[in-house]
């Protein structure tokens, strides 16, 4: 396979970046339009088309460029935005409020979001229930189409997941981003295995209380989506720990350490899509050749994925998410995105363009529905 | 049962790393063979349930002896949980750790036979931060049986740890389930400071 541009740089020409973004094109106006774009609804219409247009611009962008992180986070930030405001505008429309109550339990009806899914694997194999109190198919957010949407994204992408799907990650990317420099420099590295010590606790009081425990204990993302209507000192707490976690992990500390915090120390699942990553096709290599080991790629990393050691053995850890900042910072372009079995420095933009394509076409389908919704509100405030 | 069984998975990280040192040696010899691990280990978990249920009848006698007023045991068991969760979040946080095993006077009985029911006594018995919690748990709980429950939560949860000690030999990577260890031990004193404040928030209110 012939490298398209040379051997330092990811970024094509003008005419070259619009051809490989029209496959884009194409299957993201399926998408969002549903083949057909109806223009009846004049705030719908513009939503769906400045969603469409806003995405593929983003896409064409990372091709033109060569840059990735900066134009997958401009949509991923939004994409968490957006799916908070849709999933409170939903829930204040049959709830009249954020909170739900334990009828809303009793009823089944709570939201399923993908974080409950390490709690339920171990009680759905020994009991053959599931234990969240929300429907399986049909009505908003059901446990089997989240279910398979992360699966799907799981074994394709990896922990690219995190980066590329969750609708949470981008709180703390957003808020890590806000500051130029981090005030804390030197975290231990051992930070980084406490999602599987959080992991094994909720997986097994999950497994003996049958209930979700982290949901209903740990989850700081309730203080922007959904929680328990606080009428005991009990619900007060639970309430108390969501919003303090939300603060300190989701808001303070990735500003003041430019990582994100709550994704690297605190999400099981991030833990589970870690160890996907020995599946999926698609990584993050280093040539050792090329690198001259300045060790910038460490400094940059959101989620503690690499190390001096890594960088010197070569090899990128476990807890990578693809999110393509530490490509963006080489400037040898000694890390770049791999596929498994071709040699790290061996086609880096054939890897690169069937990864982008396969992450981005993810993000797009996820996340346009809720975008959509939340333009159309904004249009209708002026349409 | 639950929160026993928590505490009991964070004193298991704790007595593996104080007192794995000691005990693996004795419970894995190399020559005694699969038969004798799995009999030594029975004993040695037979012995702590044991000297559990002892401290389960202690504690219970104590609480019931002492802490008569119900919002006086959630002022006590909140204060005593907040204490205890704290003193277990600064031990895995503590970058000072010292492994220091009261089981390492092991070397100084000469039956063998005797080794695993001596370490069964030695290590239910070493007041890690976890006992306290679970000590408390249990004087503050209503009937003896209550209090046997949650000894059993708590053997359960650190069992679970000492259960796969035949393969420990084969494991690559013992640092990173250390680490785990350590981490999922600050978590539990993370969960039992907000449950003491919980019980103590309670006890100011219905007080």
């Amino acid at each position: 396979m012939v490298e398209i541009v040379n051997n330092h740089s990811m970024k094509k020409s003008f005419g070259k970046s619009l051809l490989y973004a029209l496959p884009m094109f194409l299957i993201t106006f399926v998408f969002i339009t549903g083949g057909k774009p109806d223009f009846s609804d004049p705030a719908g219409a513009l939503a769906i088309l400045v969603t469409f247009l806003g995405m593929n611009i983003l896409y064409f962008l990372m091709h033109y460029t060569g840059k990735t992180d900066k134009f997958r986070a401009i949509l991923f930030i939004i994409f968490a935005l957006s799916l908070s405001f849709t999933l409170i505008k939903n829930m204040v429309a049959i709830r009249h409020s954020m909170s739900f109550s334990q009828a809303d339990i009793i009823e089944c009806r709570i939201p399923f979001c993908h974080l409950v899914i390490p709690m339920m694997i171990l009680p759905a194999a020994f009991t053959k229930s599931i234990i969240f109190p929300g429907t399986i198919l049909g009505g908003f957010a059901n446990i089997s189409s989240m279910v398979v949407l992360w699966l799907v994204a799981t074994i394709v992408l990896g922990r690219g997941f995190c980066s590329w799907g969750c609708f949470y990650g981008g709180w703390d990317d957003g808020f890590s981003r806000l500051r130029k420099k981090p005030v804390i420099k030197r975290i231990s590295d051992s930070w980084r295995w406490m999602p599987f010590a959080v992991l094994l606790m909720v997986a097994i009081t999950a497994a003996l209380s049958l209930t979700p425990t982290y949901c209903s204990w740990i989850c700081p993302f309730k203080a922007v989506t959904e929680f328990e209507q606080v009428t005991t000192v009990e619900s007060a707490a639970k309430a108390g720990v969501f919003i303090s976690l939300f603060l300190g992990l989701v808001v303070i500390l990735p500003v003041l350490t430019r990582k994100r915090t709550q994704c690297s120390f605190l999400c099981p699942l991030g833990a589970i899509s870690s160890l996907s990553n020995k599946i999926t096709p698609f990584t993050v290599k280093i040539d050792k050749k090329t690198c001259n080991e300045c060790f910038k790629c460490v400094d940059v990393c959101p989620l503690f994925a690499l190390t001096h050691e890594d960088v010197k053995n070569g090899k990128v850890s476990i807890f990578c998410s693809k999110c393509g900042k530490c490509v963006d910072a080489c400037s040898r372009k000694a890390i770049h995105y791999g596929i498994k079995g071709i040699p790290a420095g061996d086609m880096k933009n054939f890897s690169r363009n069937i990864f982008l394509f396969v992450s981005f076409l993810f993000i797009a389908i996820f996340s346009s529905g809720s975008i959509i919704t939340v333009l159309k509100s904004v249009f209708n405030l002026f349409i | 049962m639950l929160d026993s069984f928590i505490l009991g998975l964070s004193s298991g990280s704790t007595c593996l790393l104080t007192c794995g040192m000691v005990i693996f040696p004795y419970l894995m010899a190399g020559s005694a063979g699969t038969r004798k691990i799995i009999t030594d280990l029975s004993f040695f978990l037979l012995t702590r349930l044991l000297v559990y249920f002892l401290l389960a009848t202690l504690a219970w006698y104590f609480g019931k002896t002492f802490l008569t007023s119900a919002i006086f045991r959630n002022y006590v068991s909140g204060i005593l949980y907040i204490l205890f969760a704290i003193m277990l979040v600064w031990y895995s946080v503590s970058r000072n750790r010292k492994p220091d095993c009261p089981a390492k006077i092991v070397n100084t009985v000469n039956n063998k036979k005797l080794v695993p029911v001596f370490l069964g006594v030695v290590n239910s018995l070493g007041f890690c931060p976890s006992l306290l919690l679970i000590l408390t748990k249990s004087a503050t709980q209503g009937t003896i049986a209550q209090s046997y429950l949650a000894f059993l939560g708590f053997f359960a949860g650190s069992t679970l740890y000492f259960l796969p000690l035949p393969f420990a030999g084969r494991l690559k990577k013992k640092k990173v389930f250390e680490t785990i260890g350590i981490l999922a031990t600050g978590l539990a004193g993370i969960i039992f400071m907000v449950k003491g404040i919980t019980n103590l928030i309670g006890g100011i209110l219905n007080g």
